[in-house]
């Protein structure tokens, strides 16, 4: 065949691909919206879900998603940074360094049922925390652990070697030069990695099905004791998230509104986790313009 | 400008002067600010956590998923390749997982095949055509894609493609093809997203000295930029390949979950993933059916193991 | 050729500066990248409260060197030395010295001024801090007086709360020195501090320079022969790794002893 002739049907096929892909991935999010949008309302997102009645909404099961992403983060950005820290500044090459890439990288590379298993037979069981915020928390840390190191490892090595050595020339610590010079200097794009990070954790549901469990005691959103039983802070109460209240009413559901629920908590999910992929790209945007300003 | 060193002679003058040398002992090093103990303990501590935790998960897995191998005596042999899955306590229960098994590798093998002409596609679009909007509207698309929950794509698979399979291949609608199409479609953004870096990693250099010879774009691409990005773009497909093997919710909203080994893509079956996701819940610890459960999800782990070698081996023939 | 040299550059430093006592004595040190032989056995004192620069050609070795005094080179991993360094009857080349006190003592400024983007007085007081200082008045004296030493206080005490790096390189790069000498070093090492400055900044930290030799004892590493002749009062003429010449500049940029020395000061090479 001639090559101009192949070089067109060739072309165009790749087109075609990409023609297909968008507009697949198009009307998906289309569908979303649109299918969910009619059906949120402020009653849907602040009423509790109903287990036999038509008419629930998502109020626990949002906050409860909420809740366990922020506990996952106050325990993984502290972890997850120093860990990246180590990486980027401490480790030298050799076998420990390369076993522990290689571990975050395992970590990283594990299905989240397998995570959430893990979780809880150790979370669950063995600690004895039940299925709880806080098992859901710790799986999902182990979950989101890689990705903070890798955001920070990856910050630190962007950083010009000249700060560094005009820290360590002035007779500060390496420590005190992560500390004081480094660390606010890589803090951006940190934030932006674990906004990004903070989107994933929020859509996740096999990590949690048996770690943060299927169900949620009716939440008194007046009592913000954390010890008592139906505070909403509460710690050690099982909390059904967003998405696992998706999974949950279209598998098992027997509310005779299946569909306008699940329409309408997909579609708060997605667009939650597209406000956090937004307010990623827009604080890295912002540090662009910092940087080129100077 | 008159300059002497009794202007700054307000510093105390015990400073650094004292000693060059090292301070010695466990407790000074803590105290003195000079050491930078403190931090380092902080940070080496992180580190080794991400050491416990893979270590933990293989371990406890490992530990749980043999106990029914070797508390219970379920034959390791027929558990593998035995195909009746029969739970039931009263009559003899038998736990053959091979269609477990079986269902986990067909999802995921056709997931890629669904998957990857088109990621690889537009993964061409992308870097090689059309640079400039690929670059500003494609990729931010496809990496919010990425983003998306996967109980979401489960959710439009039961409302869109189950349905569908429904009225044009009849039956239930829920089938191994509904859970393929699913995945493929999960990891569609992935994949793409990853294939056009490793095509934009490709030198310039190479291009241009394909064109000087009169070849047109097909063929460079063709025969130059894919196979310069050969081993990366396997390394997109295998990733993408995880985490299709991975999936769990997505399949089981779609696939049926049928215990019975599947003889088309038109019938219901169930995969790793699925049978663990749907039965877990339902079984007290230490039960000989939560102990298979457990046995499966050491299978998912092991061959979950298999994928990061792959994807190992091939990065780094990338490197050399 | 030399004469000519010679007529070019009018003024050499006093030659009064030129014999004080030894500060820093450099036995037969080696440096090596890897396998890379890059500094080779060099012998050499720097002597107290002058100025001494090293020149030669770019890849001589003489970053290498410098960055050795205050082992800033244990930044790199590949990096190995050999020999000593002779400080107040310490080896600085020694494991057992704590590298962090050393760099109290031993500033250093560097060819990019590196300020950190933080506010102009933080520049300053962040070394100080560490050290533990934290009297008030006492770090704004010192911020003060620093600033005052290289010049700079006129142009930035209005605003000494701004980020440092909306400063001009140059004064940038003062910024840099005049942290530097916060802590009273002894020793201030400088690595081509004014090749990323324009030629008026230039001339400024040069002054400058000149200046704190009343107080410190300079090491400067330059590629402008110029710069070497009008500051220093010894200059070491390093060549592939070796030193090849040493002594007062006088002596080096009007009579040689080395060929290569004197090819390189007309400029037939490098």
């Amino acid at each position: 065949m001639n090559s101009k002739v192949t070089n067109r049907i060739a072309l165009s096929l790749i087109v075609l691909c990409a023609v297909i892909m968008v507009s697949t991935l198009a009307a998906l999010l289309g569908y979303i919206l649109v299918k969910g949008l009619t059906n949120i309302s402020w009653h849907f997102l602040t009423s509790e879900s109903s287990a036999f009645m038509a008419g629930g909404g998502i109020k626990d099961q949002l906050w409860n998603s909420f809740y366990v992403l922020i506990i996952t983060m106050i325990l993984t950005i502290p972890i997850g940074t120093s860990g990246g820290i180590y990486l980027a500044e401490y480790a030298r090459p050799g076998k420990l360094t390369s076993f522990i890439r290689s571990c975050v990288e395992v970590l990283a590379s594990l299905p989240s049922i397998v995570v959430g298993m893990f979780g809880m037979l150790i979370f669950v069981n063995y600690f004895g925390f039940k299925f709880s915020v806080l098992s859901g928390a710790l799986a999902l840390t182990v979950f989101n652990l890689p990705v903070i190191v890798r955001v920070t490892e990856d910050g630190f090595r962007a950083l010009p070697l000249h700060q560094k050595e005009g820290g360590l020339a002035l007779g500060l610590t390496h420590w005190h030069t992560i500390k004081t010079i480094l660390l606010p200097e890589a803090f951006p794009s940190i934030l932006t990695g674990i906004i990004l990070s903070a989107g994933r954790v929020f859509g996740e549901s096999a990590a949690l099905l048996f770690t943060a469990g299927m169900s949620t005691p009716n939440l008194d959103f007046t009592n913000w004791n954390p010890a008592s039983p139906n505070s909403p802070l509460n710690l050690f109460r099982s909390a059904e998230t967003l998405s696992v209240h998706i999974w949950a009413v279209n598998t098992s559901g027997i509310i005779p509104d299946i569909q306008a629920v699940a329409n309408g908590s997909s579609a708060v999910l997605v667009i939650c986790v597209l406000m956090f992929n937004l307010l990623a790209r827009a604080v890295g945007k912002m540090i662009n313009q910092k940087l080129s300003g100077r | 400008m008159k300059i002497s060193k009794a202007m700054i002679s307000e510093l105390p003058d015990d400073l650094p002067k004292s000693s060059l040398l090292k301070e010695k002992g466990l407790i000074k090093r803590f105290t003195d600010r000079y050491s930078e103990s403190r931090g380092r303990t902080i940070i080496y501590g992180s580190a080794f956590t991400v050491i416990i935790a893979v270590v933990a998960i293989t371990l406890f897995l490992t530990l749980q998923g043999l106990r029914s191998f070797v508390v219970d005596h379920i034959n390791f042999w027929t558990f593998i390749t035995g195909t009746d899955w029969n739970t039931d306590q009263t009559k003899n229960p038998s736990f053959g997982a091979f269609a477990f098994i079986f269902g986990s590798m067909s999802v995921t093998l056709l997931a890629a095949l669904i998957a990857t002409p088109i990621a690889i596609g537009s993964a061409i679009f992308m870097a090689e055509l059309a640079k400039k909007w690929g670059q500003r509207i494609l990729q931010p698309v496809i990496e919010i894609l990425v983003g998306i929950p996967s109980v979401v794509y489960g959710f439009i698979g039961l409302t869109v493609i189950v349905p569908f399979m429904r009225v044009h291949f009849g039956g239930s609608g829920f089938n191994m093809l509904a859970g393929a199409i699913v995945v493929g479609v999960m990891i569609l953004p992935t994949v793409t997203s990853i294939a056009a870096d490793s095509i934009r990693a490709v030198p310039d250099s190479l291009r241009e000295a394909s064109y000087a010879i009169g070849a047109t774009k097909w063929q460079t691409i063709w025969r130059v930029v894919i196979p310069a990005a050969g081993s990366s773009l396997m390394t997109a497909i295998v990733l993408g390949m995880s985490r299709a093997f991975g999936e769990a919710l997505a399949v089981q909203m779609v696939i049926g979950n049928a215990t019975k080994f599947p003889h088309s893509i038109f019938d219901p079956a169930a995969t790793l993933t699925t049978i663990i996701t749907l039965s877990m819940g339902d079984t007290t610890t230490g039960s000989v059916i939560n102990d298979a459960l457990w046995s499966l999800g050491l299978i998912l782990l092991i061959i979950s193991y298999v994928f990061i070698l792959i994807i190992r081996l091939l990065s780094r023939r990338r490197n050399v | 050729m030399v004469v000519q040299m010679e007529n070019k550059i009018t003024s050499f430093v006093n030659s009064e500066d030129v014999d004080r006592p030894v500060l820093i004595n450099v036995e037969d040190t080696n440096i090596y990248y890897g396998d890379n032989h890059a500094v080779k056995h060099v012998n050499m004192p720097i002597h107290e409260r002058s100025i001494t620069a090293l020149i030669g050609p770019s890849g001589c070795g003489k970053s290498t060197f410098i960055r050795t005094i205050n082992r800033m080179n244990d930044l790199i991993p590949s990096a190995r030395c050999e020999g000593k360094i002779d400080y107040h009857g310490i080896n600085i080349l020694s494991p057992k010295v704590d590298v962090v006190k050393l760099r109290t003592e031993i500033g250093m400024v560097f060819q990019q001024p590196n300020p950190f983007p933080k506010s102009i007085s933080e520049n300053i007081q962040l070394p100080l801090k560490f050290a533990g200082i934290h009297n008030k008045k006492t770090l704004r004296d010192v911020t003060e007086k620093c600033l005052k030493q290289v010049g700079l206080w006129e142009e930035v005490k209005d605003r000494l709360d701004r980020s440092a790096t909306g400063l001009s390189g140059g004064q940038q790069q003062r910024l840099c020195i005049a942290r530097a000498l916060a802590l009273k070093p002894d020793v201030i090492l400088l690595d081509e501090p004014t090749s990323a400055l324009d030629p008026v900044s230039s001339a400024k930290i040069e002054e400058l320079l000149l200046q704190l030799k009343k107080d410190y004892t300079i090491v400067i590493v330059t590629h402008n022969m110029q710069q070497a002749a009008r500051i220093a009062d010894y200059t070491a003429f390093f060549y592939q790794g070796e030193l090849v010449e040493f002594g007062t500049t006088k002596t080096l940029f009007t009579m040689p002893e080395k060929k290569s020395t004197s090819d390189y000061i007309c400029g037939r090479f490098g």
